[in-house]
């Protein structure tokens, strides 16, 4: 036997390196979170006197309290879903539809086009602050949430556009031209066939756009002054406290600020591996 | 009654033309198959009857009403593809009901019809499954379930057999010519298939380049193909081709393939200058006689045995290609052996340089 001559198998370092990369990497993502998990749970003497990572003498649930039923939070968490879901999906509408026409009905120049369009992606958000800023001062709609929800649906359109034209083109033109003879238009073959095939798709997109547009700092920071105006996550910021900075109520509120999205994933995460074995198998 | 008309259509993507001025008319319920090599233009000719494809030139004509500006879905054809085209996320049911369904018919009638169109294939029991809970003839029976289903009186198929394997194909094939002949509707077949085309055809049209080569029944073509290309398609194993030149001699014309100078009556009365000419045969008008006898001798190269016949290839000096011979499966030939051929004359084919035939048959 081969195997009997070379009794010693050759030790591969591959996976084990993978794994514990791996671990190290999850580690490093984890303990933020679990700094800020302990530190909501502390008093603010038990926080001035520990570390970070100190266990908390007691369990003490004042800050979520504090946060859950104080009014100005719940003012934040609404503006923040008023700006999220439309703007989620508005982009996400764009995306299929531009998609769609990138994919399924190119016209002379839509190659061009859709390079322009996804070189949009490339732009900083820097360099289009102060112009946006007087434009939307100028339709007076500074200290409002529209200007926040047409900022984030318009930066959505690119990323969105790509995935869907990518995705698009895997759904096979015979689908679509089987439906035309069958007497579908072109609206029909996209909500009756394109659509439903590319729930993975719409279910990535969403979540990553639900999450980057809540999470978002920078764009209410600009387009908004007042405080019942603001979202969750300058909300965090105002909630700081006057003289001291009260660690645990923040803590606290980041806590209450990433389960939504935290849902979005876990109710999305099942259309993902449907996606996957979606692609498995020939059909 | 619904025939199908062309009328001087052709059809060019950018600068390349894939369609040069076809004219065909297809007459009620006959079962018209396109045949040719990959992209000579079949596909694109049934893409253009169908309206997924716009004509650059020429009209078209179903029922005699002229469709050429129609809607693919107003046109009343109906098409299986290749590939099914099965909707992945629909059941059998929905699927064969689509067309209905975006045509609002009331549900009770989609539900009935959707039943009576599962009984003539046989898909009941399937009706509430996915597609890729089926196997390919499985699939290949809805698809066409969901292309009948609308009463077409045009019926198109793109090379519908070809991703099945070879028994189901054959099985297939066979429930496609009963389907025909139950319903008599006009049909328009594509194939690359010539065995295909031959079984199931009423007329062929053999497509090359974008043009029709000739428009028959399969026996026609197989016995009367009007060019060298045609003879080379149709029939398989393929027509054997042997370069000869025409001579005059002795008051009359003789051929000359190689060093064997070939006396026919058929030639006698040809009034020709002496040309070269590409002699065909087909394998079945080969005869093995002794050597030195014949018009032709030759070296066994591989004796195919097929059982019921055998396939013999031949070696010969005249010729790089070897020369094909059907043989009853008895014949006792080896590789190696040496042996004389004579050509059933009554039976063979001249094309001229342009590939055209120069022989009446």
């Amino acid at each position: 036997m081969a195997d009997a001559a070379s009794p010693s198998r050759e030790f591969n370092p591959w996976p084990a390196a993978i794994f514990a990369s791996l671990v190290i990497l999850a580690m490093l993502f984890l303990a933020p979170t679990i700094g800020v998990l302990l530190s909501s749970i502390k008093t603010t003497r038990d926080i001035a006197f520990g570390d970070l990572w100190s266990i908390p003498s007691v369990l003490y649930l004042g800050n979520f309290e504090e946060v859950l039923f104080n009014p100005a939070v719940h003012r934040y968490l609404l503006n923040t879903l008023l700006v999220t879901v439309p703007a989620t999906a508005a982009s996400l509408a764009l995306g299929v539809l531009g998609g769609y026409v990138f994919s399924k009905l190119p016209f002379r120049g839509s190659n061009l086009l859709f390079l322009a369009l996804v070189s949009g992606m490339f732009f900083p958000p820097q360099v289009i602050l102060i112009p946006l800023f007087r434009f939307f001062n100028t339709l007076g709609l500074i200290d409002t949430l529209w200007p926040i929800i047409f900022v984030h649906t318009a930066l959505g359109i690119p990323i969105c556009t790509l995935l869907m034209r990518n995705f698009f083109s895997t759904v096979p033109n015979a689908l679509r031209e089987a439906a035309i003879l069958a007497g579908a238009n072109e609206w029909q073959v996209l909500t009756k066939i394109a659509l439903p095939l590319s729930v993975p798709a719409l279910a990535v997109l969403a979540t990553l756009q639900f999450t980057w547009i809540w999470n978002d700092f920078l764009w209410p920071l600009i387009f908004t002054q007042s405080d019942d105006k603001r979202t969750i996550m300058i909300g965090i910021v105002n909630l700081k406290g006057q003289y001291s900075v009260a660690w645990g109520v923040q803590g606290a509120l980041s806590l209450v600020a990433s389960v939504p999205t935290l849902v979005i994933f876990l109710f999305f995460q099942r259309y993902f591996i449907k996606g996957m074995t979606m692609g498995a198998v020939k059909g | 009654m619904a025939n199908l008309k062309i009328k001087g259509v052709s059809k060019s993507f950018g600068d390349q033309e894939v369609i040069r001025g076809v004219d065909l008319s297809v007459s009620h319920g006959e079962f018209l198959v396109f045949v040719g090599p990959s992209g000579c233009g079949k596909s694109t000719m049934l893409r253009l009857i169908t309206g997924l494809e716009d004509v650059s030139e020429g009209r078209i004509f179903i029922d005699e009403r002229d469709v050429t500006l129609e809607k693919p879905s107003k046109r009343g054809v109906a098409m299986v593809f290749q590939s099914y085209a099965l909707f992945p996320h629909m059941t059998v049911e929905q699927n064969i009901g689509f067309g209905l369904r975006l045509s609002k018919v009331p549900k009770e009638t989609i539900s009935r019809k959707v039943a009576e169109t599962a009984a003539i294939l046989q898909v009941e029991d399937l009706l509430s499954r996915k597609p890729r809970q089926l196997s390919g003839g499985q699939r290949q029976r809805v698809a066409i379930g969901r292309s009948i289903i609308g009463n077409p009186k045009v019926f198109l198929f793109d090379e519908p057999l070809s991703n099945l394997d070879a028994a189901l194909r054959v099985q297939m094939r066979l429930e496609i010519a009963r389907l025909h002949k139950r319903l008599g509707t006009t049909v328009v077949y594509v194939t690359h298939d010539q065995t295909e085309a031959m079984t199931l055809a009423d007329r062929i049209v053999v497509f090359n380049k974008g043009m029709i080569e000739q428009t028959g029944s399969p026996i026609e073509l197989y016995e009367r193909p009007v060019n060298k290309f045609v003879a080379s398609f149709i029939g398989s194993p393929a027509m054997n081709f042997l370069d000869g030149e025409l001579a005059p001699a002795d008051g009359t014309i003789e051929l000359r393939i190689g060093v064997a100078s070939i006396k026919a009556d058929r030639l006698s009365n040809m009034a020709v200058r002496p040309m070269r000419v590409a002699f065909g045969i087909r394998p079945e008008h080969i005869q093995v006689v002794d050597v030195g006898d014949g018009h032709l001798q030759a070296k066994v190269e591989i004796v195919e045995k097929l059982g019921s016949e055998s396939v013999v290839y031949f070696q010969t000096e005249i010729s790089q290609t070897p020369l094909v011979m059907r043989a009853p499966p008895g014949l006792p030939l080896a590789p190696g052996d040496n042996v004389g051929l004579r050509f059933d004359l009554d039976n063979m084919h001249l094309f001229g340089s342009d590939g055209r035939a120069i022989l009446e048959a």
